[in-house]
């Protein structure tokens, strides 16, 4: 399993770098907020599995799900001058956190 | 802690795909950052860039603004000007002359007495300008307005308006000359300063090796006036 997921975070860094498309500066924030969703689905992901409830559609769906809308409410924000950004940035930083306490206390195991 | 989860391969490759995503979005994200960074710096170099172009230019104006100044104005030009500025009187200037304060009169005018006879108009002063031009003064200002060939020295109200500034008395006239000329011909017999002192008006006149007289501060456009060529002058 480990290998699957280390082969495509290291196929999707390669795409990127070698990608010619660049992203406007403008969308780099809703992207940033995307990266923080997944990342925050990731670390839910790895906490599901390790509590035995892991299910491959809540994780894929949460992950794109997550992400899209999160970008999504960014961009409304910015159109309606609310930072929105933070607010994202914020719960999502709070949520990765803690799954990270959660995950360290299931693999410690107390 | 539990056994992990198993997976099919679908799922497996499912995961791989997710990852590949994120894996994705973070190099683009860590190249969209990097470019933001290199963008400054470019910035930073382009305005130093502009800077050093445009201090570059104005040296090279500065240089040109000196060449310029020394081939345009020669000793002749330099002299001209002088002269031309002095008989305008755009320039402040300095020199031996005299000071002259005037002061309507403290004498009371008696019933059925016309009170304007105890006052400075006008008129006195203009005679006082008068006699200063006669005796050869070179720069005269009335309450440090300079006297120029346009001023007016005209009543307005209860004050008088040289080069339409008003002022009040006491009433100081400076001017430049030679102090002995200019003071002996007001002191005349029968002349300015005897007339005023029969109406009790308060006059005063020191000498002064150094009397400053201000500029002709105003600008005066000339609007009907123009100068006539000269082949068109002879006739």
């Amino acid at each position: 399993m480990i290998y699957y997921i280390l082969g495509g975070l290291l196929i999707g860094i390669i795409l990127g770098i070698y990608c010619p498309f660049a992203l406007p500066l403008e969308y780099a924030k809703l992207l940033s907020v995307a990266v923080l969703a997944g990342l925050d689905a990731v670390l839910g992901g790895i906490r599901a599995a390790m509590e035995g409830k892991y299910d491959t559609e809540v994780f894929i769906s949460g992950f794109f799900v997550n992400g899209i809308l999160s970008a999504i409410l960014c961009y409304a924000g910015n159109m309606l001058g609310i930072d929105l950004y933070m607010v994202a940035v914020l719960i999502f930083g709070m949520r990765i956190f803690q799954n990270l306490a959660i995950i360290r206390r299931l693999y410690i195991g107390k | 802690m539990k056994e992990p989860v198993k997976l099919d391969l679908k799922a497996r490759i499912v995961v791989g795909l997710v990852f590949v995503v994120l894996g994705f979005m973070l190099s683009v994200q860590f190249k969209t950052t990097e470019r933001q960074k290199s963008i400054h710096f470019e910035r930073v170099e382009d305005l130093s860039e502009r800077l050093k172009s445009v201090e570059a230019e104005k040296e090279q104006l500065e240089d040109e603004l000196d060449n310029l100044r020394k081939n345009g104005s020669g000793a002749l030009v330099d002299s001209e000007m002088e002269r031309l500025m002095l008989l305008a009187g755009t320039t402040e200037v300095r020199g031996k002359g005299v000071e002259i304060v005037l002061d309507d009169s403290s004498i009371p005018s008696r019933a059925g007495e016309n009170p304007n006879l105890y006052i400075i108009h006008d008129e006195d002063l203009l005679r006082v300008l008068n006699e200063l031009r006669a005796a050869g003064a070179e720069a005269i200002a009335l309450n440090d307005q300079r006297i120029v060939a346009m001023s007016e020295v005209r009543c307005a109200g209860p004050t008088v308006s040289v080069n339409n500034v008003r002022s009040a008395p006491p009433y100081t006239i400076k001017a430049i000359g030679d102090p002995k000329n200019l003071n002996s011909a007001l002191r005349l017999r029968g002349g300015v300063v005897e007339t005023f002192e029969f109406w009790g008006i308060h006059v005063k006149i020191n000498t002064s090796d150094d009397v400053h007289i201000p500029a002709f501060k105003g600008m005066r456009a000339f609007e009907y006036a123009q100068p006539v060529e000269k082949e068109e002058g002879k006739k």
